[in-house]
Order: structure tokens, then sequence, then C-alpha cells
């Protein structure tokens, strides 16, 4: 290939190929032979400017994982270990921490909340695989605030797009129960084994998710409540009727959760209320003295419960009409579930005569059911949660909130505004002064 | 069954013109009636693999409820739509009587023996009254937050002085931080001319609230306009007044719900259509936000009142 512009200075011709047999590139004129121009010493085509070389691109080798992430697997693995988690828990953590860690939201956090962000994967698998574990358990192990806890796991299972199960309380009731020391090293008749004790509290707990103690409420004091109510009721000799919740924990080595007490009177509220309906209990049921009769309501409770809410609705029957007449445009909304009702009704009676435990293994849908049912008496306005036998207790004692006065709500939004009103807003010169002037006092 | 079939032929004649409904007509009116089997299921069938996403959602959850008594709904009339549920009422009657047609034939549209004429629709339907149980309960608005740009730089030194209701401390946050009485509201105003005004209860209070801000600022001497006033987000609240077991409503919605009692009491719903966030809690209360219309809020209530309605008889 002849070059056009080039002349060769041995001859003057114009015919200079470029000779590519030697490694160099020549350009070498045809007719006389001599060497017009000799390629660069250096292969220009991979190096672009001689200084400018970076060093990643000569010298370091493959990019290194971040030794951030690194730890962070480390972390996640630790963690595993200690919660004793199976191997797929582990490789699930570890797949979700990676992709997490590299997710531009979690890419430039501090790394504390890298370490929040691995203690997050655990929880996700193992509510993903089934392994109950409370998001309370993954902040104590990091020595973390619950609620920063929970607000990466929301980024975390938003930024993923996971869809993790929720939370299920009888998945941890019996990892909880295990954590009470009452088995060994504590009196005889203090003693108790763990897995009359999860049974009862796991009755307890169903008892009370029935009667609106659980929705909505932490977990764990319910968890502890039932687990002290179970305690004392095993065995309700004086020993362990005499010692209260804090005790109790003191004994089991459990640190004690504040609400727990709380949770404890509710259930024993509702304990009393389906104890009152047992047809061979004389004396009359207060707090005190209802954990003797749990084993027994406990046993019964479906049909407790039903006996309780078709009691409390005749009650109710004679108010209910009265309202039916009054405002008919209720009236489908409480004949709606009559007919519901009068199926389940005429169950009722015909099952009524014995409180056999037979009676409870058909029943237990129906007695959701009823309870759902029997519990909605829409209300204009005054506390519907008063008059329902069994309600979430916040509605029962609901709090008086301050009822804004509406005052004139026709406001156009394109009014006149009164100058006067706007002046109300500023102040006088004099007023300004004096201002300026205490700040200054108060700068310096 | 075959009712719901039926709207739903009517919500596609509507939305899809001729070609759609002569093609369907003919369709199904060539096999004899004994195919009454194939007859619905295919009516049914077509119309399920039609996308009626576009259409609003009274219609598509008018299908499920129209099962229930409707006549009750004619008495029931809900606050600011008095005049159209006159027309619900006519679609009601036409409905019934096109029902009792329809039920001894026991088949989709379109059959030979009756005399229905699926091209017409038997009333102009307004999409925007949906012929459902209404659930007779109207969410408060109570907070509004807007934005106003006051259109030239401020000097926030001067205001904080001259004004009566203004605070600025600039080390914790740069902006002065104003209230007005009536209506009751705060205002956020920076340097560089721009407001966030919330407290307001309505739309039109919440616009009189960012003009009287204006005025103030505007009477302390600087040149200030009212440019691009809009609603960045509406809070309200209701009761639904019965209890609501939240961790059934998990289990059932979980692509939308979110429950974590150790975290927040309350159920977080996020609606799709529309995109509305609902807190619902265990006593019935029900708090929607993330709206810019009045009308989202309404549409969201109604989108969820059932779901939640569905949960308490369970």
């Amino acid at each position: 290939m002849s070059r056009s512009g080039l002349s060769c200075p041995g001859c003057g011709s114009s015919n200079i190929v470029d000779d590519d047999l030697y490694c160099q590139a020549q350009l070498v004129c045809v007719d006389c032979g001599s060497v017009v121009s000799e390629g660069a010493l250096t292969n220009e085509s991979v190096y672009v400017g001689a200084s400018d070389v970076s060093y990643s691109r000569t010298t370091a080798g493959d990019k290194k994982p971040c030794m951030n992430l690194l730890k962070g697997r480390h972390h996640v693995i630790a963690m595993c270990r200690i919660l004793r988690v199976n191997r797929e828990i582990e490789d699930l953590s570890q797949t979700f921490y990676s992709r997490a860690y590299q997710h531009k939201s979690f890419i430039r956090v501090t790394l504390r909340k890298k370490e929040f962000l691995a203690g997050c994967c655990v929880l996700v698998s193992c509510r993903m695989r089934q392994w109950p574990v409370t998001i309370g358990t993954i902040s104590c192990l990091l020595d973390a605030d619950l609620v920063e806890v929970g607000a990466v796991y929301k980024e975390m299972v938003t930024v993923l797009n996971i869809e993790a199960p929720s939370f299920n309380i009888y998945d941890v009731i019996e990892a909880h129960s295990q954590e009470y020391k009452i088995s060994l090293h504590v009196a005889e008749e203090l003693a108790e084994n763990h897995k009359d004790l999860t049974k009862r509290a796991v009755e307890l707990v169903e008892l009370a998710a029935d009667t609106w103690v659980v929705t909505g409420r932490q977990p764990v004091p319910v968890i502890m409540a039932a687990i002290y109510l179970s305690w004392q009721s095993l065995k309700p000799n004086r020993h362990r009727l005499k010692l209260s919740l804090d005790k109790f924990c003191q004994l089991a080595k459990v640190k004690k959760q504040k609400p727990a007490a709380i949770r404890v009177t509710e259930m024993k509220e509702v304990l009393c209320k389906l104890g009152k309906e047992i047809p061979w209990l004389g004396e009359t049921l207060t707090p005190d003295n209802v954990v003797c009769q749990v084993e027994d309501i406990l046993k019964h409770r479906y049909a407790l419960l039903r006996r309780a809410l078709r009691a409390r609705e005749e009650a109710l029957l004679p108010e209910s009409l009265a309202s039916c007449e009054a405002s008919p445009p209720r009236a489908p909304e409480v004949s709606d579930p009559n007919p519901a009702e009068s199926p389940v009704e005429r169950h009722k009676r015909s099952a009524e005569g014995t409180l056999a435990p037979g009676d409870e293994a058909g029943q237990p849908r129906m007695a959701g059911e009823l309870a759902g049912g029997a519990l909605e008496s829409p209300d204009e306005g005054s506390n519907w949660g008063a008059r329902a036998l069994f309600a979430p207790p916040c509605v029962v004692h609901a709090k008086r909130r301050r009822v804004e006065q509406p005052e004139l709500r026709d406001v156009t939004g394109d009014e006149e505004i009164s100058d006067s009103e706007i002046d109300s807003y500023i102040r006088t010169p004099r007023e300004a002064r004096e201002f300026a002037q205490m700040q200054n006092m108060f700068l310096e | 069954m075959d009712e719901s079939a039926l709207e739903r032929y009517f919500d596609d004649s509507i939305a899809n013109e001729s070609d759609f409904l002569l093609g369907e007509e003919l369709d199904l009116q060539s096999p004899p009636p004994p195919g009454k089997g194939p007859a619905p299921s295919r009516g049914v069938q077509v119309a399920e693999e039609l996308d009626l996403s576009f259409l609003p959602d009274e219609l598509s959850s008018r299908d499920e409820q129209s099962r229930h008594d409707n006549t009750a709904d004619s008495q029931i009339v809900p606050l600011d739509v008095s005049q159209d549920s006159g027309i619900s009422g006519d679609y009601n009657s036409q409905d019934a009587t096109a029902e009792s047609e329809q039920g001894p034939s026991m088949s989709g549209p379109g059959t030979g023996v009756s005399p229905f004429y699926p091209m017409t629709p038997m009333t102009p339907m307004t999409p925007m009254t949906p012929v459902t149980e209404k659930s007779g309960i109207i969410p408060q608005l109570q907070n509004i937050v807007s934005t106003v740009n006051l259109g030239c730089p401020l000097d926030l030194k001067f205001i904080a002085l001259q004004a009566r209701n203004a605070e600025y401390n600039p080390k914790r946050f740069a902006a002065v931080i104003m209230r007005i009485r009536e209506p009751r509201t705060t205002t956020l105003i920076f340097s560089s001319g721009k407001m966030v005004c919330t407290g307001a209860k309505s739309e039109d209070q919440s616009r009189l609230a960012a003009r009287k801000y204006a005025r103030v600022v505007q009477k302390l001497g600087f040149p200030a306009r009212f440019m691009d006033f809009k609603i960045q987000n509406m809070v309200a609240s209701c009761d639904v007044c019965f209890p609501i077991r939240l961790e059934g409503l998990v289990l059932t919605h979980r692509q939308f719900s979110s429950y974590e009692p150790e975290l927040f009491p309350g159920l977080i719903y996020r609606m799709v259509k529309p995109r509305i966030v609902l807190l619902i809690f265990v006593s019935g209360k029900v708090v929607l936000t993330g709206a810019k219309e009045r009308e989202e809020i309404y549409e969201a209530f109604e989108n969820i009142y059932p779901i939640l309605r569905g949960f308490r008889k369970q």
C-alpha cells in the first residue's frame, strides 16, 4: 500500500510502502529501498500517553472484595452459630447479606448500620425457614435498640424485595420458655418441667389471642405473662401463688418486661369472665382465686367462650332491638350477622347439655366465628368496646380525645384577609426595638 | 355468579366499542341454548381475559358485592353523593329486573332466549357512583401539607425580628417557623422564598392559611407573590367500629401489608391503586395518608372497608 504525502529522502519517489515483515512497522521506499521511517520502539496502541497508566491496570491483581464485606460475612456466620441455626439458614443469610451490602442504599452507610444489616439478614432468613427468632433477640445480639434494628430490617426487606412471612407468636413461645431456668436448681414446690409449662402457656396465649389481648401488643411480655400464669396454675400451692411476677422472673433468671404485669391482669380478667360460666363453681371468681381454676377453664375454654358470648348477647338483645327500631338504616347490618349466628346457636343448644371435651373438636372454628360475629354491634359514637364482652383493651379503656370544635368550616380559600388580622401578627416598631435589645443582651 | 358475569360484560361493552360487542354477540348466539354450560363459562372467560385495570376500582369491587342485598343501599344516603343515589337506585331496580329475566335462563348474555340487548347498557352509567354496599363512614381529614413559592428571597432574621408569631433558630434549622391562629396552622419559611404550610384540616383552609402567611411576609416589606400552591400530602382518619384481626389480615394480604407487633402496634397497608398508605389498628381505627386529592382517600377507604369487614366475620 503506497502512502500519499511522503517522499523518499533518498530518491524522491512517492512510492512508499508499509513493511510489516519485521516486528517493527517500517515505511520503505520501493525504488531505492531506504527506510523512510521506523515505528516507535514502544507499542503505541496500548499506551496512549506514556505517563497515564493507572495502578489497577498494570500491577494490581484482581479486585479484592471489600474488607468490611468480609467482616460482615463473619458477623453473619457468628450470629448464625450463636443462634444454632441450620446450614440452610446460614447460607441464605450469607446470600442476602452479599446482595444487600452491594445495594446502593447500604454500600455507604456507617459500619454500625452494616452490623445491623447483618443481623437483619439472619432474622429474615430465620423467618423464611420457620425458625423462630424475634427482633428483640437480634437486637440483643447486636446490643442495639430494637427500633433502630427494626428500621434497618424494614428498609432491607423493601430494597431486596423479599416477601418475608410475618411474625407468628406461637413459634416463639417454646424457644422463650426454654430460657426460664425453672426446672432445676429451684425448690421442689417451685420446679416445673418445660414441656408442661410450654403446653399450658400455648393454650393461654391462644385464649388471649381469641380475646384480643395479643393483637397489636409486644409479643414477649404476653409470652412472659402466659408462662407465669401457667407456672402458677400447674401447681397452685401457696408458695407459687405468693410469688409475684417480679420474684418469678428473678427466680427464673429472666429480665422482667414492664408490660408483662398488665398482661397478667388482662389475662386474669379474661379467665374470670370465662370462669364465671363454669356451672359447678359456687364461689365468685376474682383475679386472686382464678389461678386455681385455670386448668378447668383451659380444658373447656371453647365451650365457656360460647356460653359467655351467648349470655352477653342475651343481655344485650333488648337493647339492640330498641336500637334496631330507632335507626332503620342500621338494620341490615345488625340483622346481617344474625343469620350467621342462628345456625351456630342451634348447634350450641344441641351441645349445651354437657361440657364434654367432645365439644371442643368441631367448635373452635365456630367459636372464633362467633367471637368475631358477636363482637360487632356498630354503635353511633358511644363506646362499642364497653358493650362487647371481649374487646381490645385499647377500645375498652378508650382515651378521651379532646374534641376539636369544628367552628366555621365553610372556608373557600379565596376569602378576603383583613388587614387588622395580619397586623396583629406583626410587631410594633417599639416592640421590635426592645426585642432586638433583649436579644443583644442575651448574646453578650 | 351470573350477575357478576353480566356486569363484567357490561363493563366490557362500554369500554370496548362495537367490534368486540359484535364478535361477542355472534359468538355467544351461534351455539344453541343447550350449551348453557359452555356459554356462561365462555362469556365469563372472555370477560376475564380482558384487562379491566383501566376501569375505576369501584366497578371491579362492585362485582363481588352485588351479591349482597342492594335494596338497603337506596336508604343509606352518603353525605356528599346525595344526588347520585338516585342513579344508583335506578340501576338497582334495572339490575334486579335484568336479573330476574336472566335467572331462569342461567346463562351469560347473548343467548337467543333472553330479551336482553347487550349492545346498549340499561342506564348511562357514571363510573363514579359505584353500586356497592357503601360503608357509610367518611374519613375525616386531619392534616394537609402544602407548599407555595413566594417568589423572592427572604431575610429570615428580619422576619423573626419583626413578626410576633415567628421563631428562628439558625443553629437548629434553617427556616423560620411561623404560626397563625385561624386556621390553626404552622409554616416553615425558607430563605429562598419557598414555604411549607401544615396543620390545616381542609384544602381550602390550607390555601387560606398560606395566603395569610404570604400577606404577613408582604406586610413586612418583601415583594411576596403566591405562586405554585400545591397540596403535597393529606392525612385522614376514621373508625370502622369493630375489632380487626391484624394477624389474619397480614396473612391474606401479604404483598401489601406489613405487621410487626414488636415495632409498631398497627398494620401498615400499602395500597397500590390509589397509592395510599393505611395504618390499620386492632381497635378498628384507620389512618390514611399519602394522598394528593381528597378522592384518593375516599377511594382507598372504600377499597379497604370490604376487606376489613370480610375479616370481621371470619
